[in-house]
């Protein structure tokens, strides 16, 4: 007996474990519906071009230029001429010039923008399967959103090009690669402040070099070219800054609007947008409204416009008219709708282009007193009339880009203290992200950051 | 004994003789069950003194034919407390009812495990009971919060007192970083989806769909050998929930009804006007005198702000200048606005019987709860029909169909300012309904308006727009369903094969009014809507056989095995549109522009084939060795396929011969079990390199998301257990410890790598981890007869400890971390100093340099070290019931120590009048003068002091709780029949009654619900005490 029941329980598990191996594989057989493989991703050219979109994505995230490229800088610049208000306690440690290295905001303009030269560097990996025509524009493309964002991250995390040796001042790390499976060699360290500056006139350059002059909403040349001149402005070098600002101007490609509220808050991208993040409902961020504007125009209200700033514009300024009162205080009407963020604006250039030729003693273009006085005019105030000094081209800048993140780069590269910080001082550099020290032990944290 | 034996009969014999002439009595009556009331079949009384008995009939009847005389009659029935009773029968005919109580820790009591059942005596695993009945009518709308207290090795936490909120339930300790913590949810045979589906933060809580009233037993699998057959999904432990059967009989019918309101178990208190004013005015002065200012510039700065809280610009005196809000007309108690009154009612109409071919169960229930927190109710309507058929002596089959629908208010995150809890950040001196709601554009008064709730004149978004001008809907409808065949092929083989289904359907309805943008993103004043739809199917199949024999009359032999095939797919789909025209327009047909829209999927797939085998010889040494090999979609495609072997074996001393003189020892096992079990709860395509969709512009893209990670499998947890069980002093005294070593490796790491990769975090197989403990279980009968008394401790300690994480520090919460050699989620922050009362900064140890004890007043000089740890040291609970005649009493105990609870909202609401959020009154007792010794530093007003995350926001979080007391009172069955009713049984309940801790915020039982997690352990962020509540009920049988 004891045999037969043997016989039919093997039979029984027999049969089931046919079943089972029949049936197992086709069982475990499942493929994500919202996500394709690494292999395929970039095998062929819609999928590559498909892949520049995403680098363009995260670009022009909240992370990098739909705010915190620009916002956070501003705050840590500031001397009075604004309150941070919000609750956020990450842009008040900004606004406090009291980073911690764990500061959720300052690490995420690192890990986004590194995100962003990842995607980029899958693309120009990727490059060969693109025909040879476009293969040149997506690869300019691509090294502009790599040059930019390895700019912003030097110019924030490492010391200024005028402070100290920029040859042996850490920047950044510099990674031109994509990431294949990760390993120890993702330990990369941090290239000095000129390698960064470096790589950065490489990309743009080539990018200048390789993008068409029109490209939607896309990267042009003069897009690059005007990029380029903040970089050589930064780094002093101002024969090269005229030069790419000319560059930008003598397109002709671009005009200021007649009237300065006309270069903000449009659906589509004035012509005084050399370049500017698209942003729409569907998939769009803009945290300078967020932080700037009042509840009426869907903003937190937390940054305060205060008097001090009020007084850096002269009588009959149109400037002066464009802040609203909400939420108990004053704002800023530039950033008080959902629409184009726009990054390089031309008066920028005509800025460029003056400060440039007036500290060279030339005049590539045109003389340093007629581009100021365009951006003058524009904002309704007469010709300058007294004699021009650089200052008076810096205090153009100060109102012309006001809370546009050009604060604290033009802070540091004219050696001017924020208060009675000096310009150089620790505190108004980022922190490396404690976490990417934790993860990276070739990285050498900022003096004065704790370690 | 032969003279004692001799002598009964002799006087039995005399007895007897003398009563041959006296007239004989009948002695009648009913045996119910002391809780439900129901009729007990088969009950055995058996009269010691005639040595005859009887058995009670399908109606629960008894008969006994007895002379007058006093007796000891002995009750027995399986899975109950044996009675003995003294009765005394005088006339010719006593009727006499019988309560039983049920027993689960009963030896013979039949326990459910993983395919199968096995008596309690035999078991040689770690498992825990507790009947359905024990947890009957406790008003809670989710089962794991009824059994909170009541098994040793299981810590229950419920994360706030949101209204089907989420619960943290964890047997032994969390064995995961990454993958889930919570253990697998069989309902009758079927691993149910315990996704959180909530579209925000607030997770939802899958087991609120389950009627807690139809559960006949849930049993809780604990240690390997009990767990394993259930392989890749055992290592958080099971939980076998078996819902009632029909039962053959006359059919009993249920009704029941209860009622009740809740209340916050605690409320905190918030300075009030006058005391707003005599901090903040000091924090204003402070600040000007650090800056070298005139205090009038930052007292002006001050009233400005106030001005505009207060609507104080309209409420000057112009003859004095005086401001009226310092008078205190203005005293708003915003945490009162958060609450509203709660309450509850819930009707429930079962029928339980059946022939001997079919049984049934049916029931159906109702339920309405109103939550305590401002826009949160609960409503649930449900029913369950689980049918058994022999369709012949070989061949049974049956269904069981439970089908739900809950209808939700939910609450935004806590870490919202819609959430109602946030409103107490708003300071006392800003009215409700402001005034200047009642103001023209040109400022002048608007005649005859009404104030209403403010938007913009609040220091943050006023929550109450949230309670008048949105909602958030949820409704969920689930149908969890079975079918099987029951076939004996010989008497001492079955096989059985089922296939079933649980379908979860979730829909959210959002909709926020125009007036609530500044509190919603993307609401842009014009109204926001979102619609979300989530379906989760969830198919299973299995078919397991099971062979028992007895051979040689001593060797037992259960060998159970089978295969089961599961396959579950997820979709959802969401749109979202602003824009409309009024509040009356909810849906987003109405809306003007969508702002998005998307659908997504996903599945897995599990493939498995487990086998048991059960030995038992002699009835005194067990063995049982278990296995299971589970392939699953989600592993890597190099490990497709786990093995998951487990063993035990159990020796019953008291058996032996040598034990025989032991008197005082009834029963004795000692068992130990080893095994192997996996967690897979990983991610559906977490081992793959993948890209996703993103989009610019309007233009579509891709971009990477996840780095490739091929060898990526299960977590492996071995587990190694022994148990002593014994009963003493006539079975009056039960004890069941165990002492665990749980090891899981292979730990599911999101290992943080470097960002310059593009890719912040990759999960990796890297790191180890130990939980150990010790669960201590006793039940004592402490008063028998009449009056009983019975007493059921329970007590656990688990020690958590990551022992490699491969050099990683993982983080979550706000401040926890997973650091090698430290349980997880320990709080790693700052060590707050204290005040330094020389001029009422906060301190700070620097914990770094050559002199760590030196202390700083720089937060970011000062190193982050462990400074707290959210895991108890011991949990536990202690239950009393107490039964007199038709009453019975039980009190619950419930206690957790040595955790620590990091109070994030501390950072603003007790931060020594740093922002305009109201303070906690304690900050009265700040910093004042030079010499003051006090913890609250000196307030500086817009000025951080002491406001860094630190220990200065941890507090002890131990607790005992007065869970659940019930007092119920079961009607005479004499009185009842005359009204053609069975039993009826009225009660009243009482939940978190009482609540003794040295913890200072409202209620030490939290973890915010939007950090909740592995990591994100014991934090407080605005959460919301727990309900007390207190029900009345009545149940009545017919």
């Amino acid at each position: 007996m004891i045999m037969n029941y043997k016989k039919i329980t093997s039979a029984v598990f027999g049969f089931l474990l046919l079943i089972m191996l029949v049936s197992c594989d086709a069982l475990l057989d499942t493929d994500p519906q919202q996500s394709i493989s690494e292999e395929e991703a970039l095998t062929t050219p819609g999928n590559v071009r498909a892949a520049l979109i995403g680098a363009y994505s995260l670009h022009r995230a909240s992370t990098q230029y739909g705010g915190r490229y620009m916002f956070l800088p501003d705050l840590l610049a500031d001397d009075g001429d604004v309150n941070w208000t919000g609750t956020f306690f990450q842009p008040r440690e900004v606004f406090d010039k009291t980073i911690s290295p764990d500061n959720s905001f300052t690490q995420s303009v690192w890990t986004g923008s590194y995100n962003t030269i990842n995607r980029a560097n899958n693309v120009l990996d990727a490059l060969d399967v693109l025909d040879a025509a476009e293969s040149v524009r997506v690869e300019g493309e691509a090294l502009f959103l790599r040059g930019l964002a390895h700019f912003e991250l030097v110019r924030v995390f490492g010391r200024a090009y005028n402070d100290g040796d920029p040859t042996q001042n850490p920047g950044v790390p510099i990674v031109t690669a994509p990431t294949r499976g990760i390993g120890d060699d993702a330990q990369i360290p941090r290239a000095t402040v000129e390698q960064v500056y470096q790589q950065v006139i490489s990309d743009l350059e080539d990018a200048r070099d390789q993008l068409p002059a029109t490209n939607g909403i896309f990267a042009t040349t003069y897009a690059a070219s005007g990029m380029l001149a903040r970089v050589h402005l930064m780094r002093g070098d101002y024969e090269n800054a005229a030069i790419e600002a000319n560059r930008v101007i003598e397109s002709e490609r671009f005009s200021l609007m007649p009237s300065f509220e006309e270069a903000f808050n449009q659906e589509t991208s004035p012509v005084e947008h050399i370049y500017a993040t698209r942003v729409t409902v569907q998939d769009g961020a803009h945290e300078m409204r967020l932080y700037y504007a009042s509840s009426d125009f869907g903003g937190r209200a937390d940054i305060d416009i205060l008097d001090q700033h009020l007084e850096r514009y002269e009588d009959g300024d149109e400037r002066a008219d464009f802040f609203y009162s909400g939420g108990g205080a004053l704002r800023t009407q530039k950033w008080s709708t959902f629409t184009n963020i726009p990054i390089i604006r031309l008066s920028e250039m005509y800025l460029i282009r003056a400060e440039s030729n007036l500290r060279e003693g030339s005049s590539l273009g045109d003389s340093p007193i007629n581009d100021l006085n365009r951006v003058r005019n524009r904002a309704g105030l007469d010709d300058f009339d007294d004699d021009l000094s650089l200052q008076v081209i810096l205090d153009e800048r100060r109102v012309e880009l006001a809370f546009e993140g050009h604060l604290l780069h033009d802070k540091k590269r004219n050696g001017e203290s924020v208060g009675s910080i000096p310009f150089d001082a620790n505190q108004l550099v980022y922190p490396i992200p404690l976490r990417e020290l934790e993860v990276n032990p070739n990285l050498e944290p900022n003096p004065g950051y704790g370690q | 004994m032969t003279y004692r034996y001799i002598l009964f009969l002799l006087i039995s014999f005399f007895l007897l003789a003398e009563n041959a002439y006296a007239q004989q009595s009948t002695l009648s009556g009913v045996v119910t069950d002391s809780r439900s009331g129901e009729e007990l079949v088969g009950v055995n009384l058996f009269v010691e003194e005639t040595a005859s008995g009887t058995t009670t009939n399908l109606e629960g009847r008894y008969e006994l034919t007895l002379n007058p005389g006093t007796y000891n009659l002995r009750i027995t029935y399986i899975g109950y407390r044996t009675k003995n009773v003294q009765i005394t029968i005088e006339s010719d005919i006593k009727a006499r009812d019988f309560q039983m109580v049920a027993d689960r820790v009963d030896l013979d009591q039949v326990v459910v495990v993983g395919f199968g059942t096995r008596s309690r005596r035999d078991v040689t695993g770690s498992i825990s009971s507790i009947s359905g009945e024990e947890i009957q009518n406790t008003p809670v709308n989710t089962v794991e919060s009824a059994i909170q207290g009541r098994i040793a090795g299981i810590a229950i936490q419920r994360e706030t007192g949101k209204l089907g909120g989420a619960s943290q339930v964890r047997i032994r300790g969390g064995s995961s970083v990454t993958g889930s913590n919570q253990p697998l949810y069989v309902v009758d045979g079927i691993p149910i989806t315990m996704d959180d589906l909530s579209i925000n933060a607030s997770a939802t809580n899958p087991l609120s769909d389950l009627n807690q009233n139809d559960i006949e037993s849930i049993e809780i699998l604990k240690d390997a050998s009990a767990a394993a057959i259930y392989g890749s999904r055992a290592s958080n432990g099971v939980i076998l929930i078996t819902t009632k059967r029909g039962r053959e009989g006359r059919t009993q019918f249920n009704y029941s009804f209860q009622a009740g309101f809740s209340e916050p178990t605690n409320k905190r208190e918030f300075l009030n006007t006058a005391e707003f004013f005599e901090l903040y005015e000091e924090a204003a002065r402070n600040r000007a005198i650090d800056d070298g200012e005139d205090p009038q510039v930052w007292i002006d700065i001050l009233y400005d702000e106030i001005n505009f809280l207060s609507a104080g610009e309209f409420r000057q005196n112009s003859e004095t200048g005086e401001w009226f809000w310092r008078d205190g007309v203005i005293d708003t108690n915003w945490e009162n606005e958060a609450f509203q009154n709660a309450g509850m009612f819930k009707h429930e109409l079962s029928a339980r019987g059946g022939s001997d071919k079919t049984r049934f169960f049916l029931s159906g229930a109702y339920s309405d709860e109103t939550g305590i927190l401002i826009n949160n109710d609960f409503e649930r309507i449900s029913g369950r029909a689980n049918i058994d058929q022999d369709v012949s002596d070989r061949l049974r089959i049956g269904m069981n169909l439970s089908t739900n629908r809950s209808v939700m208010n939910r609450l935004s995150s806590d870490n919202a300012f819609a959430t109602p809890m946030q409103l107490v950040a708003q300071p006392p001196i800003t009215p409700i309904r402001d005034p200047r709601t009642c103001f023209d554009e040109n400022e002048e008064p608007i005649p005859g308006c009404t104030p209403q709730l403010s938007g913009d004149f609040t220091e943050y978004y006023n929550g109450l727009l949230h309670r008048d001008f949105s909602s958030f809907e949820t409704t969920i409808f689930r149908t969890i369903g079975s079918a099987y065949a029951d076939f004996n092929i010989l008497p001492e083989l079955a096989l059985r094969t089922e296939y079933s289904a649980d379908i979860l359907t979730q829909n959210e309805e959002q909709y926020y009014g125009a007036l609530t943008a500044r509190g919603v993103g993307g609401n842009d004043g014009e109204g926001l809507g979102v619609s979300r739809w989530v379906r989760v199917q969830n198919w299973q199949t299995q078919t397991y056989g099971t062979y028992q024999n007895t051979f040689d009359d001593v060797h037992n032999v259960e060998i159970v095995g089978g295969f089961s095939a599961q396959r579950v797919t997820d979709s959802r789909s969401l749109v979202e549109g602003r824009g409309f025209p009024n509040d009356s327009f909810r849906r987003i047909a109405s809306a003007a522009e969508i702002l998005a829209g998307s659908s997504s999927g996903s599945e897995y797939s599990f493939v498995s084939v487990y086998s048991r085998a059960n030995y038992a010889f002699d009835e005194r040494y067990l063995l049982s060795i278990s296995g299971r090999v589970d392939g699953s979609s989600r592993f890597g495609i190099d490990n497709r396929y786990g093995f998951f072997p487990a063993g035990s074996v159990g020796w019953i001393i008291s058996d032996e011969g040598f034990m025989d003189d032991v008197n005082f020892v009834d029963f004795l096992k000692i068992r130990a079990s080893y095994g192997l079990t996996g967690n897979a709860e990983i991610g559906n395509f977490a081992s793959r390199g993948l890209f996703g969709g993103t989009s610019y512009g309007g233009f579509p893209g891709i971009n990477p998301t996840q780095s490739p990670n091929p060898d990526l499998r299960w977590e492996q947890t071995s587990q190694f257990d022994i148990g002593l069980d014994f009963n003493v002093l006539g079975n009056r005294v039960r004890v069941e410890t165990d002492y665990y070593v749980r090891n899981t490796r292979d730990l599911l790491l999101n290992v943080n790598v470097p960002a310059t990769t593009g890719f912040t975090t990759q999960l990796r197989n890297v790191g180890q981890l130990e939980n150990r403990g010790f669960e201590f279980t006793i039940n004592t009968i402490n008063i028998e007869g009449d009056f009983q008394w019975t007493s059921n401790f329970n007590f656990s300690t688990n020690k958590n400890k990551l022992t490699d994480l491969d050099g990683q520090v993982i983080t979550g919460g706000f401040v926890n971390r997973a650091i090698e050699g430290q349980p997880i989620g320990v709080f790693f922050t700052r060590e707050y100093a204290g005040v330094d009362p020389e001029n009422g900064r906060a301190l700070y140890f620097l914990n770094q340099g050559d002199n760590p004890r030196d202390t700083t007043v720089n937060p970011n000089d000062a190193a982050e070290v462990v400074v707290g740890d959210p895991n108890p040291d011991f949990t536990g609970g202690f239950s009393n019931n107490f039964s007199f005649r038709g009453f019975d009493l039980n009190v619950l105990l419930q206690f957790v120590s040595g955790n620590d609870i990091y109070t994030a909202s501390g950072r603003f609401m007790s931060a020594n009048a740093w922002f305009f959020d109201n303070q906690t009154r304690d900050q009265l007792n700040r910093w004042r003068e030079p010499g003051d010794v006090t913890d609250v530093p000196r307030p500086t007003l817009f000025r951080a002091n002491g406001t860094a995350p630190s220990s200065r926001y941890i507090v002890d979080g131990s607790y005992i709780r007065l869970k659940n007391v019930t007092l119920a009172y079961n009607l005479p069955r004499s009185f009842l029949n005359q009204y053609g009713v069975e039993r009826m049984r009225i009660y009243t309940t009482g939940i978190n009654l009482l609540t003794f801790t040295g913890y200072d915020g409202w209620d030490p039982e939290v973890n915010t619900d939007f950090l909740a997690g592995n990591i994100g352990l014991g934090n407080e962020f605005y959460s919301a005490p727990q309900a007390r509540t207190f029900t009345f009920g009545i149940d009545i049988g017919f």
